[in-house]
């Protein structure tokens, strides 16, 4: 039986199609302000990548913020469960997840059977979500995804003394003036993200293995500035980490259909 | 009768409040727990607790607090420079903490701002952070200025058969809280949490009279009410200030009942009774200092949690929510102590930090929500079914 996972996210929609499993197809398209629209426009790359239709999908669970507003799910799982899912599904050994999405980031620790121990999410403000790469990305003229591709060149990478997102900004516009190398500059955004969300993990409790989930998980300079921060590790997964919602949702669907 | 209590907890100024001012009521507003209605009422005044709710702006409240302070106060001092609570004749207000001592200061200066908003009878009310036998003495002192000061003000004598009398009304309300916590803590809850804790609001926000009279007649009813938490985890909410119904439907929203809290607008009042034999100032003095689950109270921490601990077991609960509203160092440092040891003991809890005030981080919370749920019920423990081999046969699929 096809199991389908949706995942209506603030600034993407994630979709995976699982046949046991068999990933035959997953799509991600940047969420509109109609989740519904999203949500659909989302499936139907993800079907079209799998040479499927709506009708050969027997179960479809759907996740993220706008879960509640997409029509063809049948059951909804919250993002914590399903990132915990998604991961553990890959990779079992993993004991906590760091999840950075597009308005907030989430630590998750697991036992040895995948169960939630322990979950945290950010509470107050911006600086520790994708949304606050995206800022600082567009004031380098750079695409999201070479901030962390160049943050590796860096030879004296900046210290942010503000975490705050729109003091960070100004105090990068300052050293832009001052004609610092944006290696450099990059090198210390994706620092300063990891050490806030390093608080986060920390908070839950870091055992390893530990990986990182999420769109800014494909940001290599975040991922290794959090290597450096909490002195672990981060476990490579072997998809996209930001389709993590959406495959854990997928496996809640497989495992709803009876497939074990 | 609760949609009464609602109606009674969800508006400020509700049919009890108007009802007593028509006849020419004096109503005092006080901030805190740690404040005794009997001497208010002993007074011939209503006590009203003091609350936030309703708020829409926060162009005062801003003005006079700092950025980094609990919103709470900050909602009773927008309300209050708004003019919502014109119909108090009095306040009183407490060092319960510091951002609430503030409300003290911010209130008086914002009524040079925006003219007419200070009552005429306006007090600072000093409790100690310790319950030994000195700061009982102390607490004592504090209580015969505050029935003076009443006294002097309203033009009133509050005796002593007067305050005993209001003693015993207050210890029969207690009483009834407790029968409703009986009926929250069995297996079959007639209650929704929700609508339990429109009651507890109620409970200081009209003439204690009409509270007991309606609270007989709606526990009365609750004996032969089917029951509402049938399949349903059974929940306990702590930490600081919450009076908003919005946010325990919230969490009842997401498959659960609210069957007990130890937050303030809550349980907190209820727990014992007050010595009607002694001396009353004394016996309300000894009360309200020893019998107290405010982290305010320096040095309690272990025997708050042993109340927590009885109080899990009592009602059956299955998890915990700790929240705290933002900035709130009180709870927002015991709820981690507290996360620690129940934890340790095998009780799920979740921290939540949120704003007091309009309920407008409902997507966040119920993603929250609905992952705690997921942990805590058998669902989320297929997770675990995988084996190792199976998986990493999918990790060569994938």
């Amino acid at each position: 039986m096809i199991a389908a996972g949706c995942d209506v996210g603030s600034l993407t929609t994630k979709a995976v199609i699982l046949n046991n499993a068999r990933l035959l197809g997953h799509a991600l398209v940047r969420s509109s302000f109609n989740p519904e629209k999203s949500a659909s426009e989302v499936m139907e790359k993800a079907l079209a990548s799998a040479r499927l239709t709506m009708d050969d999908i027997s179960l479809c669970v759907g996740t993220g913020y706008g879960r509640e507003r997409i029509g063809f799910v049948k059951k909804t799982v919250s993002e914590i469960s399903c990132h915990a899912k998604g991961a553990h599904f890959l990779q079992p050994s993993i004991r906590t997840i760091i999840d950075i999405g597009g308005q907030d980031c989430k630590a998750i620790r697991l036992d040895a059977k995948g169960e939630i121990v322990k979950f945290i999410t950010n509470d107050k403000c911006a600086s520790g979500t994708g949304r606050f790469l995206e800022v600082m990305a567009k004031l380098l003229g750079l695409e999201l995804g070479e901030l962390g591709r160049i943050s590796g060149q860096a030879t004296h990478p900046i210290t942010l003394a503000s975490t705050c997102t729109v003091w960070a900004q100004a105090e990068v516009i300052m050293h832009l003036n001052e004609g610092m190398p944006k290696a450099d500059l990059a090198a210390g955004i994706n620092e300063a993200m990891a050490a806030r969300v390093a608080i986060l993990a920390r908070s839950v409790g870091i055992e390893q293995d530990v990986c990182m989930t999420g769109g800014v998980a494909k940001n290599p300079g975040v991922v290794e500035a959090m290597e450096k921060q909490l002195g672990v590790p981060m476990r490579r997964l072997r998809l996209d980490p930001q389709l993590m919602g959406a495959l854990g949702a997928a496996v809640f669907a497989r495992e709803r259909l009876g497939v074990s | 009768m609760i949609g009464t209590m609602r109606e009674a907890a969800q508006n400020l100024q509700n049919a009890f409040v108007r009802e007593w001012k028509k006849d020419g009521g004096k109503t005092v507003g006080y901030s805190c727990t740690f404040i005794p209605e009997e001497i208010i009422h002993a007074a011939g005044l209503l006590p009203f607790r003091l609350r936030g709710i309703g708020t829409t702006s926060m162009s005062i409240g801003d003005s006079y607090f700092g950025a980094v302070n609990c919103s709470l106060p900050k909602c009773i001092l927008q309300l209050a420079g708004q003019g919502s609570y014109t119909f108090l004749d009095g306040a009183i207000i407490t060092n319960g903490c510091d951002s609430m001592r503030r409300l003290e200061e911010c209130w008086r200066k914002a009524s040079e701002d925006h003219r007419g908003t200070l009552p005429e009878y306006y007090e600072y009310f000093s409790v100690p952070h310790k319950s030994v036998d000195y700061s009982v003495e102390f607490y004592e002192e504090e209580l015969r200025n505050m029935v003076g000061t009443l006294e002097r003000h309203f033009r009133c004598t509050v005796s002593e058969q007067s305050l005993k009398k209001s003693i015993s009304l207050y210890n029969k309300g207690r009483t009834l809280l407790q029968k409703l916590d009986e009926l929250r803590f069995g297996r079959d809850v007639p209650i929704s949490g929700e609508d339990a804790m429109a009651v507890l609001i109620a409970a200081h926000a009209m003439p204690q009279e009409r509270f007991i009279e309606m609270l007989e007649g709606v526990i009365e009813g609750l004996g032969k009410a089917p029951s509402v938490s049938g399949g349903k985890k059974r929940l306990m909410l702590m930490g600081s200030a919450s009076d908003d119904m919005d946010f325990i439907h919230v969490i009842e929203e997401a498959g659960a009942i609210v069957v007990a809290d130890t937050v303030c607008y809550g349980s907190r009042t209820y727990s014992a009774l007050v010595d009607e034999e002694s001396d009353p100032l004394h016996a309300l003095s000894s009360h309200y200092l020893k019998h107290s689950i405010c982290p305010r109270m320096l040095g309690y921490y272990r025997t708050r949690l042993s109340y927590v601990m009885d109080l899990i077991r009592k009602a059956r609960v299955d998890g915990v929510i700790l929240q705290n509203v933002r900035f709130c160092d009180l709870h927002g440092s015991e709820n981690g102590i507290f996360e620690r040891d129940l934890e340790a003991a095998g009780i799920p809890c979740m921290r939540l930090e949120r704003e007091y005030g309009p309920l407008t981080e409902t997507g966040r919370i119920s993603m929250r929500i609905d992952a705690f749920m997921e942990r805590i019920s058998t669902h989320c423990s297929s997770i675990g079914e995988t084996t190792s081999d199976a998986a990493r046969t999918r990790q060569q699929t994938i």
